[in-house]
């Protein structure tokens, strides 16, 4: 049977390529039909911000990556929503279509999946 | 399923610790090795944090960082490697706060 | 009981050295280490190149003196070896770069490497963040 996996990403975009690392685990397993969620937690969250401008920091643009991960299959998008809160972040601003979770939403989804990444 | 969620950074200063207490399951266990056992000196913020948390037997933490560190540790229940290899079989799935 | 662990720090950090001697305790526990995926980071645990002052400790050696013991699977990724400089012979001929500095016993392959072992593994144990 196969394994669920969730992969949490908790680094902002642009504090080097944790974020795109965490982006591309979750793309590769899509391109495998593997049954995988994504959680934007912490700083992580930051990625998810509106009218980012990574060209003026000669980066590329995650968030057209981010935008992929439904063609890829993964659908299972999720943001904390202390982590929103606390750094100023309107759930309906962001950027990706993600389920806004409480904490204990957020015990429960780590509970159902089979394996979980954190980076 | 229940997770043995690992952290290796310090509480000072970092998120990951108050962050893994906020969505830690009741049967969720904690185990606390690198410079995370410093939240194990009592007086500390991190550790009235753990201490409200009240993970009673569900906290540990690797022998080798408490003893490198010269930390008191009153709270956790303190693993060897083999007892790390024991509680990830024990608990469904690891997940380490990198 | 099966073991995919994942290994994104560098061989001076010690997340890694934990990692080794996890890697160690799961054999000596009569478990199997279905393989070893090195990410981000941990590219540079694989690095022939690393050199250790005398009175330190050479993990990366201890890195390959085990794996190469053991015969263990021991993949490196390759997007984040490239973005890092850890290149085998094909990859330094590929770029024209003129170090190569991933020897056997590691393997360059992709992120499916990871998810085929989280598949087949009992547990996925993952290393890093230093």
């Amino acid at each position: 049977m196969t394994k669920s996996l969730l992969i949490i990403s908790r680094q902002a975009p642009w504090n080097g390529p944790s974020a795109r690392e965490a982006l591309d685990i979750a793309l590769a397993g899509g391109a495998f039909d593997l049954p995988l969620g994504m959680l934007f937690l912490d700083d992580g969250v930051f990625q998810l911000a509106a009218d980012q401008q990574p060209s003026a920091v000669q980066q590329k643009n995650l968030a057209a990556n981010l935008q992929a991960l439904p063609m890829f299959g993964v659908e299972e998008l999720f943001a904390c929503s202390h982590s929103l809160a606390r750094r100023g972040l309107a759930a309906d601003t962001l950027a990706l279509p993600v389920q806004v979770l409480d904490d204990a939403a957020l015990a429960a989804l780590i509970a159902r999946f089979d394996q979980v990444v954190t980076l | 399923m229940t997770t043995l969620h690992v952290i290796a950074h310090s509480p000072f200063g970092d998120e990951r610790l108050a962050s893994c207490l906020r969505l830690l399951g009741t049967d969720d266990a904690l185990l606390l090795c690198g410079d995370a056992v410093y939240a194990l000196r009592s007086g500390s913020e991190p550790h009235r944090l753990l201490q409200a948390a009240g993970l009673a037997r569900r906290l540990f933490a690797l022998e080798e960082d408490v003893q490198a560190r010269a930390v008191a540790n009153e709270l956790a229940k303190a693993v060897d490697y083999a007892g790390f290899v024991e509680l990830s079989l024990h608990y469904d799935k690891v997940n380490s706060w990198l | 009981m099966k073991f995919a662990i994942a290994v994104f720090s560098p061989a001076h950090a010690p997340s890694s050295r934990r990692a080794l001697r996890y890697a160690e305790a799961v054999l000596a526990g009569g478990h199997e280490i279905a393989r070893l995926f090195f990410y981000q980071d941990g590219v540079h645990s694989a690095s022939a190149n690393v050199v250790t002052p005398q009175d330190e400790l050479d993990v990366a050696g201890q890195w390959r003196a085990f794996i190469e013991t053991n015969q263990l699977d021991a993949v490196v990724c390759i997007a984040a070896a490239l973005r890092r400089g850890v290149l085998d012979e094909a990859e330094a001929s590929r770029y024209q770069r003129p170090a190569v500095n991933l020897p056997k016993p590691w393997e360059l392959s992709g992120l499916g490497q990871l998810h085929e072992a989280a598949q087949v593994a009992d547990r996925l144990v993952c290393f890093g963040g230093d």
